[in-house]
């Protein structure tokens, strides 16, 4: 699926998402379209059970959908599989969650390094590259802790450069900030508003109006379906450098 | 897949295993204690049955022995294509032990004080010969305890001119270059050159012996063939390596069944065991997992770092395995296994534990795999199944903690499957284990209820009449029953069968009958399982057989267990063979008083001047079984100890909010921990109960296969005694509570934060 300046960076087709519960199907997801341009900064929103995060890991390929198409860079994912999803995941999307996720029994350092290794970066790109992350996130002198020394706030931050440690097309956030207190959301908020200033394409599910109110485009889903889509700004065009380029973070 | 992608899968392997340390040990150790004692129950079981091994190979042994009139040219032997190095040629002369009034024929040959490089007898007891004391003579090991010689005692000998000679007993020691006494007669003692000369001065009254040292034994006959051309005639008699070996080895196929049954469930328990550690290693990473996948790991990936992790702790296992049994065979059992376990059980052992390693992860490994991406998703265990029961319970006022406890410990299924099964075939194999001791015990306080009714056996020796008069006025002895044996040529087979005319039809000899019923009349015979399987012939049946010419053919009236010639045995009442055959009895079966010493019995005959010897029991050939289950209990019980703690901390992890949950709701700590430890221990009953109960059914029945693939036949088989069992299934319970206890205890008294995991 392209666009008149290039591949959208996101785009499905009807996406329909039913959950077997107990005999039950229940309707998670009913025939979203949803284009994410390059660049753009998507905020998800809607109530509890209003399809948000299964949206966002079908998005991912975390989760598989029952019908439609999934188009991530102008290519057809939706048929990929679970692999195939794999190497896509380590090359063009990174991931961010509520629960920052970090594997526990490794230090900072290594959390960050690892999805550069999976990438196929050399071991020395990959500690350049996270030497140059944590530096940007002000997390230098934490490379050698357990995650579980950090603050929910500081194991956010590891999160986030962990998800941009491969460069990745886009970034995807589940929550980001659902499990932070007021100081530790504004920081992270105000690193992702930073990173999505240089050209990194976002979308975030939220449900707090303020976080939201961060990105350019705001999608409000209701029982599965798409109620509102409305443009915060006017959304802007990455560099002209493209893809893959180093986003470049001023803490 | 590259270079980077390893180091990724490397670095997640090693956090890992650095983040628990003690599991990751405990697992090495389970391991490697199966593998240490497999080796060391292979390594005394190849010793116990094959002695000649290590006795050759301690004592650098010679392949070829060769007795000669006149001393034949060493030089001239070695340059023989195939030999390597030559022993002695050693004068060797016929004389006469003296023991009070008994008399027993001896070969002394001479020997240097210093120990010859080729054919070393190996010293066991007292020391080796010393010019020092030209009248001490060294007795081989085996001649010693048949009659009864110790370091310090006196060894006076007669020689073939008559003179009586004192001599004294130094030292005992074994040689791989003769087969045991009485099998290989004449018992051999070793003197100083100048002492053998006092006692036989004639040198054409004795013989040269010499040991040829092979380059491959495999030449054996072809070089006993150019040694026999070379010397021309002089050549009186040639023993080989082979011989002896064949003369020294011990039936062992009731040991190699038994040791195989308990290697093959030790690994059944450690695969279990394994298995289980590793799911739930697996289960409680899922979040991991789900992270690493969401971050790009494939399910291929997963599985591959699963397996390089836990099969990195099997392996390490094995290898300390490996090293701990031969450290084992070669400092601890030094004085008992004379040599390491050869390569080719060692390999087995080894590739054996490997595959078992690698399957008992694989399964694991492949749900870990499965894992689905999204480490968000609940990980709570799936609903329990006992809220009917639970509700009962809760009417008739069973303790809470009991009822939550017994819900929580079915919640998992197959985790709850594999600690109960982990914990069953232990115990079922402790069980058997208990068995075999039992069956052992039996055997040696009940030898007539194992075919050895006759604990003596009386040869007339030099006694021509009243041998059985003489027997009977023992007031130990109860009866004396008259006996002869024969080799039976079997028509159709290429070998012949040992056949025992004992008792009398009037006067049956008190076999031990299993199936069928002993004989009644001439032309009956009852036979040991292993002669049943041999002829392929069953009870009621006809057969027939040649001996010394006469044929003899009878019908087949009884089993009966037979612990002799691997149960290959044909008994006959004495009645039934040809009177040239009969007559006079060989030897007669002495059945003593309940609780009567052999020994002491055997001792008061001796002194009578009748030749007596003991009756070899079963259970002191196999008492390396002993040696073998404590092994194996031990090495189980740590299994069984890996099972618990991988069950416990699997019940805590699934409970960590329950708990807090549960606090809420007022149950005191020690309410929670009671929940705790029934979760546990209630799979730790059943699974203990269950192997208990399903050892005592198969024990005595698995033992009686082993008996009857041994030969001896069904029906020595016992089960453990109910109070021995109870002891052994109380024990163990005990012993599971307690280590769930531990755990819980500390649970039940952190603090437990809500917080999602």
């Amino acid at each position: 699926m392209t666009t008149a300046t290039g591949p959208s960076a996101l785009h499905t087709v009807n996406l329909v998402k039913i959950y077997q519960t107990g005999g039950l199907p229940v309707h998670a997801v009913r025939g979203i379209d949803l284009l994410v341009e390059p660049g753009e900064f998507v905020a998800i929103m809607g109530p509890s059970g209003s399809g948000k995060s299964t949206l966002v890991h079908m998005l991912g390929g975390l989760d598989t959908r029952t019908s439609g198409e999934i188009w991530v860079d102008g290519k057809r994912a939706d048929t990929l599989n679970e692999s195939a999803w794999a190497i896509l995941r380590r090359q063009k999307i990174g991931f961010v969650f509520q629960f920052f996720n970090l594997v526990d029994n490794m230090t900072v350092a290594d959390n960050v390094e690892l999805p550069a290794l999976l990438g196929g970066a050399p071991a020395k790109h990959a500690r350049e590259r996270r030497q140059y992350l944590l530096g940007e996130l002000g997390l230098t002198d934490k490379a050698d802790a357990a995650p579980a020394q950090l603050s929910g706030g500081e194991q956010q931050r590891v999160a986030l450069a962990r998800a941009l440690a491969n460069q990745p097309q886009v970034l995807l956030a589940d929550e980001p900030t659902g499990n932070l207190d007021s100081r530790n959301t504004r920081d992270v908020l105000r690193l992702i508003g930073e990173v999505h200033r240089q050209g990194q394409t976002i979308v975030m599910v939220t449900h707090d109006a303020r976080v939201a109110g961060l990105a350019d485009r705001v999608v409000t889903l209701l029982d599965g379906q798409i109620v509102d889509d409305g443009l915060m700004a006017p959304v802007r065009r990455r560099p002209k450098s493209g893809a893959g380029d180093v986003v470049e973070l001023h803490g | 897949m590259s270079h980077s992608t390893t180091v990724a899968e490397i670095r997640w392997v090693r956090a890992d295993l650095r983040a628990r340390r003690a599991q990751g040990l405990l697992t090495v150790l389970a391991v490697a204690g199966i593998v240490t004692a497999l080796i060391t129950a292979a390594t005394l079981l190849e010793d116990g049955t094959n002695p000649w091994r290590g006795l050759f190979v301690r004592g650098n042994g010679a392949h070829v022995w060769i007795h000669t009139k006149d001393a034949p040219d060493p030089a001239a032997l070695r340059s023989l294509d195939g030999v390597t190095d030559v022993a002695g040629p050693y004068r060797s002369a016929p004389a006469t032990l003296a023991q009070g009034g008994k008399k027993t024929p001896v070969a002394l040959q001479e020997m240097a004080a210093v120990l010859p490089a080729v054919g070393r007898p190996l010293v066991r007891e007292g020391r080796w010969l010393d010019p020092g004391s030209p009248d001490g003579v060294v007795v081989e090991r085996s001649f010693a305890r048949a009659t009864g010689l110790r370091p310090g005692g006196a060894f006076t000998v007669i020689g073939l001119n008559g003179a009586t000679h004192s001599l004294n007993v130094v030292g005992l020691a074994e040689s791989g270059d003769q087969g045991f006494y009485p099998e290989w007669a004449p018992g051999l003692a070793w003197t100083l050159e100048g002492t053998l000369d006092q006692v036989e001065p004639a040198l054409g009254r004795s013989e040269s012996v010499t040991g040829l040292r092979l380059a491959d034994p495999d030449d054996t006959s072809l070089i006993v063939q150019r040694t026999i051309t070379k010397l021309a005639g002089q050549v009186q008699r040639v023993s080989t390596w082979r011989e002896v070996q064949a003369s020294m080895e011990l039936d062992n196929r009731l040991l190699g069944v038994l040791l195989g049954l308990f290697g093959v469930a030790g690994l059944v328990a450690a695969a279990l065991a394994i298995a289980n550690a590793t799911g739930g290693r697996v289960l409680s990473q899922q979040r991991d997992i789900a992270t690493l996948k969401s971050l790009g790991f494939t399910r291929r990936q997963v599985v591959r770092m699963l397996l390089a992790e836990h099969g990195t702790l099997g392996l390490a296992g094995i290898a300390l395995g490996v090293l701990c049994g031969r450290l084992i065979t070669v400092y601890a059992l030094a004085e008992t296994v004379v040599v390491p376990l050869s390569s080719a059980p060692l390999l087995a052992i080894a590739f054996g534990t490997v595959l078992v390693v690698l399957v008992a992860i694989w399964l694991p490994a492949w749900r870990g795999g499965r894992t689905p991406p999204i480490p968000a998703a609940p990980v709570a265990p799936p609903r329990g199944h006992l809220s009917r029961m639970a509700r009962l319970a809760l009417l008739v006022r069973l303790p809470p903690a009991l009822v939550l406890g017994a819900r929580d410990a079915f919640t998992r299924r197959l985790p709850a499957l594999l600690t109960t099964f982990g914990l069953a075939i232990p115990m079922m194999m402790i069980t058997i284990g208990l068995g075999c001791w039992a069956t052992l015990d039996d055997f040696e306080r009940h030898p007539e209820q194992v075919g050895q009714a006759a604990a003596l056996t009386v040869r007339p020796g030099s006694l021509t009449s009243g041998v059985a008069n003489t027997a009977l006025a023992d007031p130990d002895v109860v009866a004396a029953y008259p006996g002869t044996e024969a080799d039976a040529l079997v028509p159709g087979q290429t070998r012949t069968v040992r056949t025992r005319a004992i008792g009398t039809i009037t006067d049956p000899y008190p076999f031990t009958v299993v199936e069928g019923r002993s004989y009644h009349e001439r032309g009956e015979a009852v036979a040991g399982q292993g002669l049943l399987d041999l002829l392929n012939v069953r009870i009621g049946d006809r057969t027939r057989l040649t001996i010394g010419g006469t044929p003899l053919i009878v019908r087949i009236v009884g089993r009966v267990l037979e612990p002799e010639q691997d149960g290959e045995v044909l008994s006959v009442p004495l009645d039934n063979l040809a009177p040239k055959d009969a007559l006079p009895p060989r030897f007669y079966g002495l059945v003593l008083r309940q609780g009567a010493d052999p020994a002491a019995v055997r001792a008061r005959l001796q002194a009578q001047s009748l030749e007596v010897s003991q009756v070899v029991n079963p259970a002191d050939r196999l008492s390396v079984i002993r040696v073998i289950i404590i092994a194996l209990v031990g090495v189980l019980a740590l299994l069984g100890l890996g099972n618990l703690l991988t069950a416990s901390a699997l019940g805590l992890r699934d409970h960590a909010l329950d708990l807090a949950v549960l606090k809420a709701m007022g149950l005191t700590p020690r309410q929670v921990m009671a929940t705790l430890v029934t979760g546990t221990g209630l799979l730790a009953v059943i699974g203990v109960g269950a192997g208990a109960v399903a050892g005592a059914l198969v024990s005595s029945g698995l033992i009686d296969l082993q008996g009857a693939a041994s030969g001896i036949g069904a029906g020595i088989g016992r089960s453990p005694a109910p109070a021995t069992l109870l002891l052994a299934v109380l024990t163990v319970v005990g012993a599971a509570l307690l280590v769930a206890l531990i755990p819980a205890r500390r649970a039940a008294r952190a603090r437990i934060p809500v917080t999602p995991r």
